[in-house]
C-alpha cells in the first residue's frame, strides 16, 4: 500500500534504498561518492531539454550538464503560425543558446548516432563518446511519413511541407501561400490526437484566413481533420471564423489523409479526393528516434515513451529520462508543458543526486494561447497534479478554454512568448 | 476539499509553532521535521523542493524569477498577503476579465498559496 510506504519513508532519511518513486538512489549517490561531479547529459535543446539544462545548473552548480543539439540556434514552434500568417518574420523566432552557456551548460552541436545504456555513453556523429550518470531525452516528435502514400516524394520535391517543426519549412509554407493566386485553395491536413500542439492546425487556418482576407479574399481554406471534431478550443475558433472570416474556412472532420500526390496537388482521404493549390500535410508523430535507440519508446504501440511521473525516468531503461512531446501522457503536448516537465525533472534529479527524496507530488500547469487574427487570441489552461497512489497526473477542476478570443489575450500571448523564451534560454 | 482546508489550518499551526520566536526570553524554536503537502506528511526537504519547483512553474508566464517586462504582471517582490489574497480571489471568481488564473488558482491548495507567496516576496 502506498500509504504504508509513505509512512515508512517519512523518517528514513538519506539512506533509504529506494525512493517512493522506485528510483535507485544509491547508484546515483555512488557517482557523487566517487568524488567526481554528477554528469547529466541532455539530448534535444527545445523547450523541455533547454529548460531542464538551465534549472539543473541553477539549482545545483555541482552537476555537470551537457546539452546535445543538432541546431546551433533555438527555433520556436510557438508563434510560427504568425510567420505563416505574415505577422512575423521567421528570424524573430530564432534565439541564441548563449544564455545557457553563461550558466555553465556545455552545448554540443552534434547528432546522436548511438546510445549504450549499459556503459552509459552517448555516441555522436562527429565521433565523441559522452558518458552520463543520468540521460535526459527531449527530441520532440518525428513524423510517420510512410503512413501517407506519396508524402516522402512530395516533401523531397519541396511541394508538400508539414511546417510542424519551425524553421525552413515554415518559411517555405509562407512562400507557397504568397505565391497562391486569389481564389486558390489552401488545404491543411491534420492528424488525430495525441499530437504535438493539438490547437496548431486551427490557429494556422485562422491566420492564413487573416492573410487571405487582406491579400486574396476569394481564396478558401479546407481543414481536413482526422479527428472527430475541432479538438481544441472549438467554440473559440468557430466564433472567430464566423465573425472574422465568414465562408472562408471549411472544417471537415473524420478525414484522415491516406495519400498525397504532389504532381496533381491532390490529397486523398479514405473517402474523397481534394485538390488544392497549397497542400500542408501534417503526418502523425511519434517520439524522436533517439528514444528508440535507448529502448524507451515503449508504450503499447511503440510510439511514445512512458515515464515515471515524479522523475520522468523510463521504467524500461534505468537512468534514462524523457521530456516533452515524446512522453506518453494525458498531458497536452506543448511548449509550456515541456518547459514545466523540464523543471520537475531537474528538481527531482537535484534531490536524488544529493541523496534526498524527490517531491512525490509534482504539479504541472499547462497553458497555451492561440491567435485567431493579428490582434485577437484565446487561452486554454489546466493544472494537473500527480497522485502517487494512482501513479497518474489528475486534471484539476476548472481547466479549459476561453469561449472567445480577444485583444487582451493577444497581449498576454505576446507576453507569454517573451517570458517563456527568457525562462527557457537564460 | 473540506479536508484540505482543515489541513491547511493545521499546516499554519505547524509553521507557527516551528518558526523562530521573537518574544524576549522565549526558548529556541526547533525546525520542522515534517511538513504537509496535499494532506500528507513529508520530510522538510521535500516541501522545500516542492515549493521551489511549483514557484518556478509560474515563470514561463510571469517571467524568470517572476520578473516580467510585458503584459503579464511580475510577481517578484510582491507582498505576501497580497499574493495570497489575489490567488483566493482568482479561485473564487472575484477578478474580472478572461485570464487563465482562475484555472490555476483552482489547482493549488491554500498552503501552496502561502508557500509561493513567501517565495515571491523574497525575490529582489
Amino acid at each position: 500500500m502506498a500509504i504504508d510506504r509513505r509512512n515508512f519513508l517519512k523518517f528514513a532519511g538519506a539512506g533509504f534504498a529506494t525512493t517512493l518513486t522506485g528510483l535507485a538512489v544509491p547508484q546515483s549517490a555512488f557517482a557523487k561518492a566517487k568524488g567526481g561531479k554528477a554528469k547529466v547529459v541532455i539530448v534535444g535543446a527545445g523547450f523541455g531539454g533547454a529548460t531542464c539544462a538551465k534549472y539543473l545548473r541553477l539549482w545545483d552548480r555541482n552537476i555537470e550538464v551537457t546539452l546535445i543539439e543538432a541546431n546551433d540556434k533555438f527555433y520556436s514552434c510557438p508563434l510560427s503560425n504568425w510567420v505563416v500568417g505574415g505577422m512575423l518574420p521567421m528570424k524573430d523566432l530564432i534565439k541564441s543558446y548563449d544564455g545557457l552557456r553563461k550558466r555553465g551548460v556545455k552545448m554540443v552541436h552534434d547528432r546522436v548516432v548511438g546510445i549504450d545504456t549499459d556503459k552509459r555513453t552517448v555516441s555522436t556523429q562527429s565521433g565523441s563518446k559522452i558518458p552520463y550518470d543520468h540521460l535526459v531525452l527531449a527530441p520532440g516528435v518525428d513524423f510517420m511519413t510512410d503512413l501517407i502514400e506519396g508524402y516522402a516524394e512530395g516533401e523531397a520535391a519541396g511541394k508538400i511541407v508539414h511546417a510542424w517543426k519551425a524553421g525552413p519549412q515554415t518559411e517555405l509554407l509562407r512562400k507557397q501561400l504568397e505565391a497562391m493566386p486569389d481564389g486558390g485553395v489552401f488545404i491543411i491536413s491534420s492528424p488525430a490526437r495525441p499530437q504535438k500542439c493539438v490547437s496548431g492546425p486551427y490557429e494556422r487556418a485562422s491566420l492564413a484566413a487573416h492573410y487571405f482576407k487582406q491579400a486574396k479574399p476569394k481564396s478558401k481554406i479546407i481543414l481536413l481533420d482526422a479527428d472527430v471534431d475541432i479538438i481544441s478550443k472549438g467554440p473559440m475558433y468557430r466564433h472567430a471564423w464566423k465573425k472574422m472570416y465568414p465562408g472562408m474556412i471549411e472544417h471537415i472532420p473524420n478525414s484522415r489523409a491516406v495519400k498525397v500526390d504532389h504532381t496533381t496537388m491532390t490529397i486523398s482521404t479514405e473517402f474523397e479526393d481534394f485538390k488544392g493549390d497549397v497542400l500542408n500535410v501534417i503526418p502523425r508523430g511519434r517520439a524522436g528516434e533517439i528514444c528508440a535507440m535507448a529502448g524507451v519508446r515503449a508504450d503499447t504501440a511503440g510510439i511514445w515513451c512512458p515515464v515515471n511521473g515524479v522523475t520522468y525516468e523510463s521504467p524500461k531503461t534505468k537512468f534514462v529520462h524523457v521530456l516533452g512531446d515524446a512522453v506518453a501522457t494525458n498531458m497536452p503536448k506543448s511548449a509550456h508543458v515541456a518547459n514545466n516537465q523540464g523543471k520537475i525533472c531537474a528538481g527531482a534529479l537535484v534531490e536524488i543526486l544529493n541523496g534526498r527524496e524527490p517531491d512525490p507530488y509534482p504539479v504541472i500547469g499547462g497553458t497555451s494561447y492561440s491567435a485567431t487574427s493579428d490582434h485577437t487570441s484565446g487561452p486554454i489552461a489546466v493544472v494537473m497534479r500527480y497522485d502517487p497512489d494512482k501513479e497518474a497526473y489528475i486534471r484539476q477542476p476548472g481547466g479549459g478554454a476561453a469561449p472567445e478570443s480577444d485583444e487582451l489575450n493577444f497581449e498576454y500571448m505576446k507576453s507569454w512568448a517573451e517570458n517563456i523564451w527568457a525562462d527557457t534560454l537564460s | 476539499m473540506k479536508v484540505k482546508h482543515t489541513l491547511a489550518l493545521a499546516v499554519s499551526a505547524v509553521l507557527m509553532c516551528s518558526g523562530p520566536v521573537s518574544a524576549a526570553g522565549a526558548t529556541k524554536a526547533k525546525p520542522a521535521k515534517t511538513c504537509l503537502i496535499a494532506g500528507w506528511e513529508n520530510p522538510a526537504s521535500v516541501c522545500a523542493a516542492h515549493t521551489k519547483v511549483i514557484s518556478a512553474t509560474c515563470f514561463n508566464c510571469h517571467g524568470s524569477n517572476g520578473k516580467s517586462n510585458s503584459a503579464i504582471p511580475s510577481l517578484a517582490g510582491q507582498e505576501k498577503a497580497y499574493f495570497v489574497t489575489a490567488m483566493k480571489d482568482f479561485r473564487d471568481g472575484k477578478r474580472e476579465g478572461i485570464t487563465v488564473m482562475q484555472k490555476y488558482a483552482l489547482g493549488y491548495t491554500d498552503d501552496e498559496y502561502e508557500a509561493m507567496a513567501e517565495f515571491f516576496a523574497k525575490v529582489k
